[in-house]
């Protein structure tokens, strides 16, 4: 290119050529600067490229700690789940029970009880013999179905059968949960109505 | 050209770079995407459609509903609240006074403005939010101290926007609600609302069609165009409706001896826009749902 310019011998209308110059120290810090800045913001925001983390969280961190941890949504969420998974089966997930198999639980004296120490008891202990449920005679056996689920899981699905279907009773805690199954002890027998009725509600 | 070498490799990695950005790196942080689990519960998310509603996002695409909906609900914030719910056997001002001696706990310090700020011109109705903010151990903190002396309260997670708060969502869009939509139907213009929770917020069947035949029996201010290509106007058979026929309001009723039915595409888009309802909580998602009031 150089010799074709020369034969021109017009520098005016020569070709611009490249050349290589410094790039100014301004630049550079400038750029630099930039990308210490981008660093930091990608540090506090991006959330190390987690697919779960979306603005305007920005942190696993602080996602975590957004996580509901309870609330009585959140148990009735737990005791819906796990009725439909036990108790549903006999007792109908609509709560109405299936005749020949288990009474209702929707309207039932023995679930909307003032207290909540009978209650307890009819899961961790099971039952035999007759049972009057809204003025029906019920003669069946259920197991300690409630044995096997944990505190937290027997008190949330408890508490779910006294507020729905039209039910309207108080929570059962993990706590009372707890203290019946240990004072019940080791292998409770199942029991029939009369003990029940001599248990204070 | 001397420096063809150097132009070439320069566009080289300006292009790959952005390849790399926008099509290698998000297709690994999310091509393998899955179902996810509803947070507390053991269902998934999203669910299946419907062979019905998977024929319906063809419909919906096919007439083009993304150029005027979105199915994209964006959150702007978040907060863990306390929620007050029962002050059981305590009065007001003693609450207030018991409050107030808490706040020398070390977790609660920093926030005691704001919340004895709350507090100064409260009557002692409930529920009221004693928190609302960042920090989830002053969540935590609170209520354990609470729980002792018989108030009640419930932690909540609260999801925040503006699409939200119109009622667009109740927590914002992510990935794994696309799962299943293939093309995903994003949209980048509301001439009409939101379409996320279209399922949740008008579960009717009927009021979908009767929308889609004439919006403005439904939404007096609609702008929305009628689709009356997707319905068949016809004579009764013996003055009979046919089963399906739509049922009007007097005044869009069509002559006494005509209905309008539903055709199959109809049919299949309204079955579509049923199945959009995302109001499951994600872990990348979280919010606690409300329930109704028992």
């Amino acid at each position: 290119m150089s010799d074709e310019n020369k034969s021109c011998g017009n520098a005016a209308n020569a070709e611009p050529t490249v050349t290589r110059s410094a790039a100014p120290m301004w630049i550079i810090v400038l750029t630099l600067g930039l990308l210490f800045f981008g660093g930091l913001y990608l540090d506090s925001h991006g959330g190390w490229f987690d697919a779960k983390v979306y603005a305007p969280y920005h942190s696993g961190e602080q996602l975590e700690s957004f996580q509901p941890k309870s609330g009585a949504a959140m148990a009735a969420a737990q005791g819906k789940r796990v009725y439909e998974a036990v108790c549903g089966i006999c007792h109908g997930v609509d709560g109405l029970g299936k005749p020949g198999q288990a009474p209702p639980l929707a309207g039932s004296e023995w679930v909307t009880t003032k207290g909540i120490n009978r209650l307890v008891h009819i899961p961790l202990q099971g039952l035999s013999g007759t049972l009057v449920v809204e003025g029906k005679e019920w003669n069946l056996n259920m197991a300690a179905m409630g044995v096997a689920l944990s505190d937290s899981d027997l008190a949330a699905v408890l508490t779910y059968m006294r507020v729905s279907w039209g039910n309207k009773a108080g929570e059962v805690t993990a706590d009372d949960v707890k203290k019946i199954r240990d004072a019940l002890g080791g292998h409770p027998q199942p029991a029939n109505s009369e003990q029940l009725k001599a248990m204070p509600e | 050209m001397k420096t063809g070498g150097t132009v070439f490799l320069a566009a080289f990695v300006a292009l790959g770079a952005s390849w790399f950005g926008l099509v290698r790196g998000p297709l690994h942080q999310l091509g393998g995407a899955q179902q996810t689990v509803i947070l507390q519960s053991t269902d998934n998310w999203p669910p299946q459609r419907t062979g019905e509603a998977t024929l319906g996002l063809q419909v919906y695409r096919k007439y083009g509903c993304a150029a005027c909906h979105t199915e994209q609900v964006r959150q702007t914030g978040m907060a863990n609240e306390l929620a007050l719910t029962s002050l059981g056997t305590q009065k007001a001002a003693d609450f207030k006074d018991f409050l107030k001696s808490l706040m020398v706990v070390p977790a609660l310090m920093n926030d005691s403005n704001t919340i004895l700020g709350k507090l100064a011109g409260w009557n002692g109705s409930v529920p009221m939010t004693l928190y609302s903010g960042d920090d989830s151990t002053v969540v935590s903190t609170l209520a354990d101290k609470l729980k002792p002396v018989g108030v009640k309260t419930e932690a909540l997670v609260v999801a925040r926007g503006a699409d939200l708060a119109r009622g667009w969502g109740v927590r914002q869009s992510v990935a794994a609600d696309y799962l299943y939509d293939e093309p995903v139907q994003l949209g980048s213009l509301r001439a009409g609302p939101d379409l996320t929770l279209i399922g949740v917020r008008h579960p009717d069947a009927d009021w979908q069609l009767q929308h889609l035949y004439a919006p403005r029996s439904q939404v007096p201010d609609s702008t929305m165009p009628a689709f009356r290509f997707l319905f068949e106007v016809r004579k009764k058979v013996a003055g009979q409706s046919a089963p399906g026929a739509l049922v009007w309001k007097p005044e869009f009723a069509p002559a006494a001896d005509l209905e309008v039915v539903p055709t199959l595409e109809a049919r299949q888009l309204v079955a579509y826009l049923a199945s959009l309802k995302a109001n499951a909580p994600l872990y990348e998602a979280p919010f606690t749902p409300v329930t109704a009031a028992k």
